[in-house]
């Protein structure tokens, strides 16, 4: 009998650890904050489990009846901790009660366990051997459980069913008490079939568990969350996976840090270098900086007006280490500017004139949005257009959403401006487009570029503007702001792709 | 704690006190500190409150009593002053207005315009808070046709129309329409009858039988051009006419319910088939629109008054016109007497009997409206399709609401806003509707209007902070049957020498169209008048 007693305690020490995990993992991936979230979760169960330990003082008769109560209870709080968890993150407003509270009673009840079961075994073996036993495989479990999690844990089972299962272990163990010390067990029929209605529960949990997870929350990142805020106007979230950092506005992908050089390079070198005179620039949203980075490698820039809606986006790029580091701190150059108001509010009040204009709007999803690419807002931008200045819009993809793509270009073209589309392959996001346009019908590409460079050469930009068979014009009507076409045309084009 | 230390403390029984006093104090402020948290608890918690904040607000822009007084026949101030002039235009509405804009455009400032209220433009005024500017009643002007040229030599003068079209901030952004039907919104009025099969039909035939009426040429813009007495359509309910057509799902009936509702404050039963048809047959439209503003129709309101200068005198009720003999009228208005040869009477037709001398009502039918003006600070949960300007309740006593921050530049959707809340009151016969809404509440208002948008919006409450509402006891002209016969629209000679009748409510069709038509064919009849001395 010994060597199972010892196995169900490895076991449940596996399961108290994992529980532990899960709640940090997820509370650190729906608030972001990694540090803090792993520390006050930790922090708080491993008191809680104290106060467990020091109530199991109170515990008299009928241990083993006790254990495996305690077990169920453990299986079925811990099992679904992570889907109450991210229900209550979706639907309710108290998601930290909730996750305090679910944290203390497993704490407590995992606190019961070891104190109970070392004074079951107290009676069968010399004390000496039973601490020692106990704790050894307590500590073996616990290293078991840290391994498998980040391992095997998450990535093939993800948060839900991870603590589902082990929730099914820690049935298991009851059941299989309840088998152990069936000599010595009054009620072990009822005690069994608890277990058995307990792990049916915890089976059917893991059966609709993907169900659940969609239930609760569309924008599940695959990546470790590193940072997550919602403002005002967004929910900002920031991803990383070894070096590559993500940046997700409302569960869209902005960037991946792998690739967003090629998009960046793209958007800005190919326009500005061929107007080696322009001193004013403006950025429409890139709250990033990451454009911004781009321009401050033309040293005739002289002054950099960012327009982005939301002061968080452009406070998080100013100051977080990672992003300043991948935005160089171009945000806080001396010849940077930042203003946060609705672009195109800002532009219909101010009178400012600018040599280059880059538009880096997230893409026409919602007729809010769709505002910012119709006839009258290019029309407003070209009022703020030096003569032989450019701007250059990011346009979606030309070729997962053609008619999108030409729609942009054809909607500049009828607010007066001569276009140039272009395009090119960034990774992470697939072929991308972009629209140059001028006042006066010229624009012939760079013939140097900035120096160190990663993806542009001068050979490369020419090549850009060629599109192949698939990308071509289509016919499209122009996006007005009475009509919206291009938020009809966009969603279509990405339903079907999305499907 | 060993017996030791029992013993070791009770020998320094001070020190012992002092600290219990102090862990007692420590105990107690920590309770405090925790008790006063907990009555946070919910805000820091993020538990929503039940019950929605205070909401502020209440009866705006009254004015019955002077009406009443009028009829009532109370005493009115003497004249103190006599002013010539040879025109005197009574009513700032945009009829007044126009006829205003009228005598201007041919140099003609001999003339005053006298409206009651504070500002000038009637149905078409407006108001603004910190949120948005919004309108108290109309709102809206349907892109004209080629065939409305007033209209269009209007909005070339004031910039919306250009030679490369019409001012595409004007034109009503997109999405325009949406419909909540079967527990969610769906774009487009016609919704529910696009999501069956008969409803499919009968629109279909509903449109065809529209468009045979479109040729027959009756239904234009300006309707005085079409329209045409003993018309047959107008000597049957609309009601009747959908009956005859065969046009009976409950679906059809409600939009075209829907219609006479929202365009004359009536029911299919209490309009004239010919006005029934006019909603549907008379537009043109050569664009999407219609052209809106924010503040509604106030935007044309407001530049019309611009052009008329200090000879708009506004907060100046005319009370009494009295015949002059040969000599003109007498126009009293406060404490002044105005002589003149010509009176543009642009103020509701209905009040002629009760302030000119020797006419007759009209025996007009009007409508009670009631409009109502709510911020709310975020917009509210909805299920469907994204907001459009107009949003319309399949199960509302009210014709849903109009955003007025839908014409804003800026991209976000979700910030504080201004609706503008319409219902038509069109179960009982007008006056008793009237008599009733002079007692009803503000309160009670504010929680049918609150019920009946709570359908769509299940947390409204607490997203609106302030209601604003004005009731309109003769708010618009109803179109009855047999309308274009009545003796007011028809007969030349109905109103007495001198008197150009200008108030929309003449055309029987409540429209700014109608209004303008109205106000500068009086001008020009002054014009004629004056041009003949
Ligand atoms: C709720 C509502 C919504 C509407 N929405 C629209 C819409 O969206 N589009 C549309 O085209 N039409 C709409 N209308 C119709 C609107 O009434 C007309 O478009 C138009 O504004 C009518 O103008 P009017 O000058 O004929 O009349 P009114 O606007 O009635 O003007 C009459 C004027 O006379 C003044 N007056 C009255 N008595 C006196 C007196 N004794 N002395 C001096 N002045 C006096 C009044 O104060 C008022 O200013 C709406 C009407 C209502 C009630």
């Amino acid at each position: 009998m010994a060597v199972p007693l010892f196995l169900s305690v490895l076991l449940i020490a596996a399961c108290g650890l994992i529980y532990e995990l899960v709640a940090s993992a997820l509370a650190s991936y729906l608030l972001g904050d990694s540090v803090t979230q792993f520390s006050t979760v930790i922090g708080t169960y491993l008191f809680a489990m104290g106060v467990g330990s020091w109530l199991s003082r109170f515990l008299s008769r009928g241990l083993v009846a006790r254990f495996v109560s305690i077990e169920l209870m453990v299986g079925l709080v811990g099992g679904f901790s992570s889907t109450i968890l991210f229900l209550a993150f979706a639907y309710t407003g108290a998601f930290r009660l909730v996750l305090y509270v679910l944290v203390v009673i497993l704490g407590v009840f995992v606190g019961l366990e070891i104190p109970l079961l070392m004074r079951i075994l107290k009676d069968r073996y010399a004390f000496k051997d039973v601490v020692s036993n106990v704790l050894t495989f307590d500590y073996l479990g616990a290293l078991a459980a840290s391994l498998a999690f980040p391992i095997l844990l998450v990535p093939r089972l993800g948060l839900v069913r991870s603590a589902l299962l082990f929730g099914l272990v820690n049935a298991g163990v009851a059941l299989w008490s309840v088998w152990l010390f069936r000599a010595h067990l009054g009620a072990r029929r009822v005690l069994a079939g608890a277990s058995v209605a307990v792990l049916l529960l915890l089976s059917a949990g893991m059966a609709g568990a993907t169900k659940i997870t969609n239930l609760a929350e569309d924008n599940i990142y695959s990546d470790e969350v590193i940072f997550s805020r919602t403002t005002r106007y967004q929910r900002i979230v920031l991803t990383a996976w070894k070096d590559d950092l993500r940046l997700w506005l409302n569960a869209h992908l902005q960037f991946s840090s792998r690739d967003e050089y090629r998009y960046h390079e793209a958007l800005v070198h190919p326009g500005l270098s061929a107007r080696p005179s322009a001193r004013r620039v403006l950025v429409l949203g890139g709250g990033d900086g990451l454009a911004v980075r781009e321009l401050l490698k033309h040293p005739g820039v002289e002054t950099i007006t960012l327009v982005d809606l939301d002061p968080e986006m452009t406070r998080i790029f100013s100051t977080h280490p990672t992003l300043v580091a991948l935005n160089h701190g171009s945000l806080s150059s001396p010849k940077v500017h930042v203003v946060n108001d609705d672009a195109f509010v800002w532009l219909d009040k101010h009178p400012d004139m600018f040599d280059f204009v880059v538009v880096d709007f997230p893409d026409p999803n919602n007729y809010g949005v769709g505002k910012l690419y119709t006839t009258v807002f290019y029309r407003l931008l070209a009022r703020h257009l030096s003569r032989d200045g450019l701007v250059v819009v990011q346009a979606t993809s030309p070729l997962f959403a053609r008619k999108s793509f030409w729609c942009i270009a054809e909607t500049m073209h009828q607010a007066g401006l001569t276009t140039y589309p272009y395009h090119l392959y960034v990774p992470s996001f697939g072929e991308w487009g972009f629209v140059l346009a001028s006042l006066d019908g010229g624009y012939t590409p760079p013939t140097t570029l900035p120096a160190q460079l990663r993806y542009l050469t001068v050979a490369e930009v020419p090549r850009m503007f060629e599109f192949s068979a698939d990308m071509q014009p289509v016919a499209v009507e122009a996006n007005r702001l009475n009509t919206q076409v291009l938020v009809r045309y966009y969603e279509q084009e990405w339903d079907r792709v999305n499907r | 704690m060993s017996p030791d230390e029992n013993k070791d403390s009770s020998s320094s029984p001070p020190s012992r006190r002092t600290f219990l006093l102090a862990s007692g104090a420590a105990v107690v402020a920590a309770g405090a500190a925790i008790v006063s948290r907990f009555t946070n608890a919910p805000a820091l918690l993020g538990l929503d409150r039940k019950s929605g904040p205070r909401i502020s607000g209440g009866w705006v822009n009254e004015s019955a009593a002077l009406g009443h007084r009028l009829r009532d026949g109370a005493s009115m101030p003497t004249p103190r002053r006599i002013v010539r002039v040879p025109a005197v235009a009574v009513g700032g509405g945009i009829a007044g207005l126009s006829a205003a804009w009228q005598l201007e455009r041919h140099g003609f400032r001999d003339y005053v315009l006298l409206e009651m209220e504070r500002d000038a433009g009637g149905n078409a005024r407006g108001g603004e808070n910190a949120v948005s500017r919004y309108p108290w009643a109309a709102h809206y002007v349907p892109v004209p046709g080629p065939r409305a040229t007033l209209v269009r030599e209007l909005f070339r003068e004031l910039g919306v129309l250009t030679d490369t079209g019409w001012d595409e901030r004007t034109l009503c952004f997109a999405p325009q329409e949406r419909l909540f039907v079967h527990g969610e919104w769906q774009s487009g009025l016609d919704a529910e009858l696009l999501g069956s099969h008969t409803g499919r039909d009968e629109l279909h035939r509903f449109d065809d039988l529209i468009a045979e009426q479109r040729r027959s040429g009756e239904f234009t813009i300006p309707m005085a051009l079409g329209a045409r007495a003993g018309s047959a359509l107008d000597r049957m309910s609309f009601a009747h006419w959908l009956d005859a057509a065969g046009l009976r799902s409950p679906a059809m009936r409600w939009y075209a319910e829907y219609g006479t509702r929202d365009d004359y404050g009536a029911s299919t039963r209490d309009t004239s088939a010919w006005a029934g048809v006019h909603y549907h047959a008379a537009r043109e439209p050569t664009e999407q629109g219609p052209l809106t503003w924010p503040e509604g129709n106030t935007w044309i309101a407001r530049r019309l008054a611009a052009r008329v200068g200090t000879r708009l005198i506004t907060g100046t009720p005319v009370h009494r016109i009295l015949s002059n003999g040969r000599k003109g009228w007498r126009v009293r208005a406060g404490d002044a007497e105005y002589l003149c040869d010509d009176v543009i009477f642009a103020a509701p037709t209905f009040l002629t009997p009760y302030i000119v001398e020797g006419m007759r009502a009209p025996g007009f039918v009007y409508s009670p409206w009631l409009v109502a003006n709510l911020t709310l600070d975020r917009w509210p949960e909805e299920r469907g399709v994204p907001p459009a300007w107009d949003n319309v309740l399949r199960s509302g006593v009210g014709l849903g609401y109009v955003v007025a921050t839908h014409q804003a530049l800026r991209a976000r959707e979700d910030g504080p806003t201004v609706w503008t809340y319409y219902c038509a009151l069109t179960t009982r016969d007008p006056a008793t509707e009237r008599r009733v809404l002079q007692t009803s509440t503000w309160s009670d208002w504010v929680e049918r209007i609150m019920m009946e948008l709570a359908v769509a919006h299940p947390n409204i409450r607490r997203c609106v902070t302030h209601v604003d509402i004005v009731r309109l006891g003769h708010a618009m002209v109803r179109p009855t049957v047999a309308f274009l016969g009545a003796d007011a629209r028809r007969d030349p000679q109905w109103a007495p020498r001198g008197i150009h009748l200008a108030h929309s409510d003449l055309s029987g069709l409540s429209l700014f169209e109608e209004a303008q038509y109205r106000g500068v064919v009086a001008a020009d009849a002054v014009l004629a008048s004056q041009h003949r001395r």
